[in-house]
């Protein structure tokens, strides 16, 4: 069995002249959460689609669940669990319809569809709500309906797109909770494009970054901020900028103003704070401050996509 | 098979949910039940052959009406609901997800034909007080154009709305090239290729011609649109 759930080698997806995705290497290893932000239109979408099999690459290659999406697209929509951005319920059917079409293309017995139809309506607490209309759900319920029957055939790896676009806050936390709960659940793969950058960083094992259809970083998103590499806030006294900045560092360590007494300090591992302290009192600076630091996903995310931070 | 009738469960579960659906039909089997029954009472004596025959093609008229209006609509609610976008993420394949469409539209429209009939016999029964004698249902020509005509051209509609649907995406547009094909199905006899037989053995061979077509057709559209196609439709 291979030990990533998706693997995207050089895969590049054209439109015409334009470039939706490029160069797009991932691996997203099995059980984790894996979080994929970008700006609209960065190649998000684009990216599901190929992953389900629904658009084939211009170049690259893809795996997803060991299985290539050209070939075997049948094969891993059957194991995976999909919900668009657009989330795509039958509006004049009611949640229980829904979920009993998609428990029937799961191929799912009557009984055990019925009884992962009422597990998963209970799950997003619309068990209430079941014989009604979906027309009448607000965004929040379908969006929550849309997660229920994405997990109804309990899927190997659920792939979602944007969850919760479009909600309001309330609903927001509402559906962070469900993703919450979900990631918590062990053994499944999740997938996840959203807007939410501080839920990426609370409940994914891994993020992406894509802008333009470029994967512009990758990695562990407490450790994404300073390239990857830990950093440590100083506040230092008694010399100006010129003697700090002359100071000789070992390499990749390296100190950047942050304004005023204010610095950032990156270093490659613990032991470099002690040589930067001491090189700085070696210099006549005085060290009023180490703060070790941790740069969040999202001022990580708006440094790399600069001006275009609509995620 | 079992997902062209998952698929087949679920069209007739949202049509069922469809107003507009279920107001075309009526009206489609009550016209066409009711107009043919009341020339019949008036102009019973004054009727020949020919006039049988006429009467005899409201009854695929009623499908075409009722076809041509539920084919696309299969199609357009789940383009613009997004749940084609589903569909295309699940397991059932591309001839289970259309097929299904054209198999549920050749069926309500083959039905509502039917209801068509059961309609003109009850309303000639009450207006003649000639019992359940029903003039064109003794003639052989007009059974087949009943019967025949009716299931080809129903297939037909099915086939041509189901697919214009998929590539136009636009409701006015996908109705009126959807109502033109039926238009075209004319041309033939129009320009000479075909001769118009109103024998039992040339409505024979044209029930039989349109059906072949519509299956040449079927079969065409469910090459033509891939899953892959279709995906770069929907993001037109």
């Amino acid at each position: 069995m291979d030990s990533d759930a998706i693997e995207c080698v050089g895969v590049a997806r054209k439109f015409g002249v334009r470039n939706a995705v490029s160069d797009l290497n991932l691996a997203v290893p099995r059980g984790s959460v894996f979080g994929f932000l970008g700006p609209n239109g960065a190649g998000k979408t684009t990216t599901v689609r190929m992953l389900v099999g629904m658009l084939r690459p211009s170049a690259g290659t893809i795996r997803v669940l060991g299985h290539d999406p050209r070939a075997e697209g049948d094969w891993i929509r059957a194991h995976a669990g999909v919900m668009l951005d657009n989330v795509g319920l039958y509006d004049r059917l009611s949640a229980e319809q829904n979920l009993e079409f998609a428990a029937r293309v799961a191929r799912l017995s009557p009984a055990e569809g019925r009884r992962r139809l009422e597990a998963q309506l209970r799950r997003v607490d619309l068990w209430d709500r079941r014989r009604d209309r979906v027309s009448g759900f607000s965004k929040g319920m379908r969006q929550k309906l849309g997660l229920a029957r994405a997990l109804i055939a309990e899927p190997e790896l659920l792939i979602l797109d944007e969850p919760t676009a479009g909600l309001d806050p309330s609903n927001i936390v509402m559906v962070r909770e469900l993703l919450v709960s979900l990631a918590e659940e062990s053994g499944r793969t999740i997938f996840l494009c959203t807007h939410l950058l501080a839920e990426a960083q609370r409940i994914c094992d891994q993020v992406a970054i894509i802008q333009q259809g470029k994967i512009l970083a990758t990695g562990d998103p407490h450790r994404l901020g300073g390239q990857g590499l830990p950093t440590v806030r100083l506040t230092l006294t008694g010399v100006g900028a010129e003697t700090i900045n002359q100071l000789v560092l070992p390499e990749p360590v390296r100190l950047e103003s942050l304004g005023g007494r204010e610095w950032r300090a990156v270093v490659a591992a613990e032991e470099d704070v002690e040589t930067i302290v001491r090189a700085l009192v070696a210099a006549g600076v005085g060290v009023r401050a180490v703060i070790p630091e941790q740069v969040s996903l999202e001022e990580e995310y708006l440094r790399l996509v600069g001006g275009d931070s609509h995620v | 098979m079992s997902e062209v009738w998952t698929m087949m469960r679920k069209e007739f579960a949202e049509l069922r949910g469809n107003r507009r659906f279920l107001l075309v039909f009526l009206i489609a089997v009550l016209a066409m039940g009711f107009i043919p029954s009341l020339t019949y009472a008036h102009h019973h004596a004054r009727l020949g052959a020919i006039g049988v025959i006429f009467l005899a093609l409201y009854v695929p008229f009623a499908a075409v009406i009722v076809v041509a209006n539920t084919a696309p609509d299969l199609v357009l609610h789940e383009r613009v609901g997004h749940t084609l976008d589903y569909l295309l993420t699940t397991r059932l394949s591309d001839r289970a997800i259309f097929g299904a469409k054209v198999v549920t539209a050749f069926l309500v429209g083959y039905v509502a034909a039917m209801l068509a009939v059961g309609v003109q016999l009850l309303a000639v029964a009450a207006l003649s007080h000639n019992g359940l004698h029903w003039l064109y249902l003794a003639v052989p020509s007009a059974r087949i154009i009943v019967f025949g005509v009716t299931a080809g051209a129903s297939l037909y509609v099915a086939v041509i709305g189901t697919f214009v649907a998929l590539r136009v995406g636009e409701q006015r547009a996908a109705y009126m090239v959807t109502i033109l094909s039926v238009g075209l199905l004319a041309v033939p006899f129009i320009v000479g290729w075909i001769h118009l037989s109103l024998t039992t053995q040339g409505i024979g061979r044209d029930a039989e011609w349109l059906a072949f077509i519509a299956v040449a057709l079927n079969v065409i559209g469910l090459r033509l649109f891939r899953r892959d196609m279709l995906v770069l439709y929907l993001q037109e």
